[in-house]
């Protein structure tokens, strides 16, 4: 409907993030992978805290350090170094240059340098691929999509030279976005192969950030999708993108290789869920498996017992636009007045939404969501819940004041179940309290 | 273009003590790692609980980096608002001097805090801000200080944004203000950020021995109790050497002595209230610090004695990125843990000399970081358990090492008596726990003995 935006000059409370965290996420879903951001040391250092910090997890990520000197008179020749540490000593399969915002003011032209690089080293087998990501434009959903299709522009043009493709009709290439946990990815993963499908997911976190114990420490990625599982995805006879920023890497593979593809923008709540079952059992013309019969019979039970703890509550989100049109979906189901919907950028997506959206910070969320009964948000939210007296419930990125954030599934019938039960139980927590505080008071 | 900071200036960030001959090494690409100099600073002066911290410039440096530190406050909490001019790319064309002008304005009008502290970040450097005189101006007016901090992310390493943080105080802040009358003056606390409230154990113990605080620079700060530090007796360094220049300069500045002391381990607390008594020159305080340390000591004794009994002869790695290095060792060689290795990244000489003085000489030094070298270490001497930062945690989790953190982000205090004490018992917990046995024997269908009925 309308995307607005409060009019002050400083950014309070930010929920945007830097472009290159969200490359750094989507080469942590690929196996053996180094991203390597070219900036100075901060701009990985800080990333990586994060990423540890909510996936809890190892993160594999290096950087070309450059110092005041070296932006100003070469910084290539800093990547160039960087380059040959990461390749000598490490062998990833999978290298992504990630340019800063520093790179881009200093003009420095490292997708020429990493293309002469290539040749000069005939670099082989590997992939190595580059990513400008400023960070005036998008947050981490951005730099995330971004990513996925510099990287498999970049596998198209290996294969493009390897002549004609066989079309695998029973195998879907997977692009799940950023939004979704590792747990999400595998509920997807599991829900798309029930009906027969063999499934390639790009970028496959749920096998790298989902807490495995493999021993035996790399600097690179353990888990994660592949190479050659990447390259092997090319033959896939569809493509299921799921949020919409996935669909510009969904559309350069149809461009480039003519694969069909369809955009789920989200898969949460039950008409989301619905749609993507009915697809599925469309295409692959097998019955909805049993399972999912039940689950969706759990969750309608779950949300009649649940509605008379919604009834009358409102709520306010502050999330990344792909995952604030899920929720507020979401939310609609449940009959929870939305209070505000804050976006940490905007895209066509929130633009098209019937709610009024608006561009902000958690700061915004605050102001405009006062009253609210319940806060959706990443964790720096909860001393902003605290202050307008919502229900703090953390979701997005970072979370750090929950464990097992991460392999919490927010995706079909199950993940609608889990949401809607959590949501209801901090609205009752919070209830009691205040029944609580009230008997004191008197 | 003229550079931010001088090359040569590069050359003292490990701490003055450095010689000038060994400069701090440049990080290497793609095997760097650590933050940057804006973190630095920031962790200098974010405790400043009461102030607002403005970072100027694109939205990662203070998108990716607001709330990450475990620092905490008592009262106010501005200091945890996430506050950045998030420039875009118009902004970087024309200038950002303006939209930091507005924002400063706005923050002022709205949250009127005692300072503004605005901090340059790669970009803002590179295309030429000049935001001391836009602060300067804003600041005239307002009538309220606005304190530029020029360590942009580039010129260097962590260590480094101490420094400058350092420098900007003694620049804009210290020697500005002067206490209330009733308040007694004491002793600085330099380089206590006040991490999972250590500071407030080192308040109590310090009061108990009838020592008062003058300035924390800066655990749980205020802002206006650091515009007069200068009129402190003592200064002490809490290990933290990259704020050694702070202490020197006010030294030759204000003649106020200072000591280099620590919180780690009892020993050194002692010590270090010991030497604040000295340099106070005040007998009558000196018997009443041997009193409680003494007090406090024996009783000390007796609370430790079921954990070292658990502790003795166990073995850690000890890998803080250096600048604590010595004085962590010495806590734990109370408890009777040995360290087997030991991290020198970030150490200067003078560390490494004092580290020396605490180790056995098979102690394996680790100078650079990376997490496999020091799991190698751990592997290679048979370590008990790991005490590191965040970052190495979960990579000791997947070894299915025990680990202990031991810097900014963690939640449990160390420093002082009860520190030790607390260090005592993460320590026990963590060695004691079942998952470590649970997680190392297989499953039993893959154990090959047969299902007893
Ligand atoms: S290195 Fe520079 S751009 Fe990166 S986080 Fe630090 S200050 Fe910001």
């Amino acid at each position: 409907m309308t995307v607005n935006k409060r009019k002050k000059p400083a950014s309070v409370n930010p929920i945007k993030i830097g472009q290159s965290l969200g490359a750094v996420l989507a080469l942590q879903g690929c196996y053996r992978a180094m991203p390597l951001i070219h900036g100075s040391q901060g701009c990985s250092a800080f990333p990586k805290a994060l990423l540890t910090r909510h996936f809890r997890e190892p993160i594999a990520v290096q950087t070309s350090a450059l110092q005041e000197m070296d932006v100003i008179f070469d910084a290539n020749r800093n990547l160039e170094e960087a380059l040959n540490i990461v390749l000598s000593k490490h062998r990833p399969d999978i290298i992504g240059i990630v340019g800063t915002e520093l790179t881009d003011v200093a003009g420095v032209d490292y997708v020429t340098m990493l293309k002469s690089y290539k040749r000069e080293r005939n670099l082989r087998g590997g992939l190595a691929f580059s990513v400008v990501l400023p960070d005036f434009r998008g947050s981490l959903e951005s730099g995330f999509s971004a990513t996925v299709e510099a990287m498999m522009d970049e596998l198209i043009q290996q294969v493009g030279h390897r002549g004609s493709r066989t079309v695998n009709t029973r195998q879907i290439t997977l692009l799940p976005g950023s939004f979704l946990t590792p747990a999400d990815v595998m509920e997807l993963k599991e829900m798309i192969s029930a009906f027969g499908f063999e499934v390639i997911a790009v970028p496959d976190i749920s096998t790298s950030l989902s807490g495995h114990l493999l021993t035996g420490f790399s600097p690179l990625t353990r888990g994660g999708v592949p190479l050659d599982s990447m390259l092997q995805s090319l033959q896939s006879g569809l493509t299921i993108a799921v949020g919409a920023s996935m669909e510009r890497p969904a559309r350069r593979l149809h461009n480039a290789l003519g694969t069909p593809y369809k955009v789920f923008s989200g898969a949460m709540g039950l008409k989301a869920s619905d749609e993507l079952l009915h697809f599925l059992h469309q295409i692959s013309g097998e019955p909805v498996p049993l399972r999912y019969c039940w689950q969706r019979e759990n969750l309608l039970d779950s949300m009649l017992d649940a509605h008379f703890q919604f009834a009358g509550m409102s709520a306010v989100a502050a999330l990344e636009p792909d995952h604030l049109y899920s929720v507020s979906g979401w939310l609609e189901e449940l009959g929870v007045e939305q209070k505000a919907l804050i976006s940490s950028f905007e895209t066509p997506v929130v633009d098209g939404m019937e709610r009024e959206v608006w561009v902000g910070d958690l700061d915004d969320a605050e102001v405009l969501g006062k009253g609210a009964d319940l806060w959706i948000s990443n964790s720096h939210g909860i001393s902003g819940a605290a202050r307008i007296g919502a229900a703090f419930m953390p979701a997005g990125f970072p979370v750090w004041n929950e464990l097992g954030a991460y392999m919490s599934v927010s995706v079909g019938y199950r993940g609608a179940m889990e949401w809607s039960n959590k949501a209801g139980n901090l609205l009752m927590q919070r209830e009691a309290g205040h029944r609580e505080s009230s008997i004191r008071h008197r | 273009m003229d550079p931010v900071r001088k090359v040569d200036f590069d050359s003292e960030a490990c701490g003055s003590q450095a010689p000038k001959s060994k400069p701090c090494p440049r990080p290497k690409p793609g095997e760097a790692a650590g933050g940057c100099s804006f973190d630095g600073a920031q962790i200098t002066l974010l405790p400043i609980m009461d102030a607002a911290h403005l970072v100027h410039g694109p939205i990662a440096c203070a998108g990716n980096s607001w709330e990450s530190r475990g620092t905490l406050s008592s009262g106010p909490s501005l200091s945890q608002y996430g506050f950045a001019t998030d420039l875009n790319d118009s902004d970087i064309i024309f200038g950002g001097e303006k939209k930091l002008k507005e924002s400063i304005d706005y923050i002022a009008g709205r949250f009127a805090p005692p300072a503004i502290f605005v901090y340059s970040t790669c970009v803002t450097a590179l295309i030429g801000e000049d935001m001391d005189a836009v602060c300067k101006e804003a600041g005239d007016r307002l009538g309220i200080p606005v304190v530029p901090v020029n360590s942009p992310g580039f010129v260097g390493s962590k260590n480094l944004g101490n420094r400058l943080a350092g420098d900007a105080l003694l620049q804009y802040v210290i020697g500005t203000g002067d206490p209330e009358p009733e308040i007694p003056l004491g002793v600085n606390l330099i380089g206590e950020y006040n991490i999972a409230g250590e500071m407030w154990d080192i308040e109590k113990l310090m009061n108990s021995a009838g020592i008062s605080v003058t300035s924390r620079i800066t655990g749980d700060a205020r802002y206006k109790e650091i515009t007069w530090a200068h009129h402190a007796k003592v200064n002490m360094v809490v290990c933290s050497r990259a704020l050694l220049g702070l202490a020197r300069e006010m030294e030759a500045k204000y003649g106020i002595p200072f000591f280099e002391g620590s919180f780690y381990g009892a020993k050194e607390t002692t010590y270090s209230l010991r030497q604040m008594a000295y340099l106070m020159n005040d007998r009558e305080m000196e018997r009443r610090v041997d009193r409680l340390t003494e007090r406090e000591e024996s009783r000390l004794a007796q609370d430790l004695r079921p954990y070292r009994k658990m502790l003795k002869g166990k073995k850690a790695v000890l890998y803080t990125g250096g600048v604590k290095s010595w004085s962590v060792i010495s806590a734990l060689k109370e408890l009777g843990v040995q360290v087997v290795g030991v991290g020198t990244n970030k150490s200067t000489e003078d560390d490494v000399r004092r580290i020396a003085d605490r180790v056995g000489d098979d102690t394996e030094y680790i100078p650079e970081g990376g997490a496999s070298r020091i799991l190698k270490t751990v592997r290679e001497r048979k370590a008990d358990i790991m005490i590191a930062g965040g970052r190495n945690m979960y990579v000791a989790m997947k070894e299915q090492i025990p680990f202990i953190d031991i810097n900014q982000e963690r939640h449990k205090a160390y420093a002082g008596y009860e520190g030790l004490l607390r260090l005592a018992k993460e320590l026990t917990y963590s060695l004691a726990n079942p998952v470590w046995r649970l997680a190392a024997s297989p499953a039993p269908w893959d154990k090959g003995v047969p299902y007893d009925r």
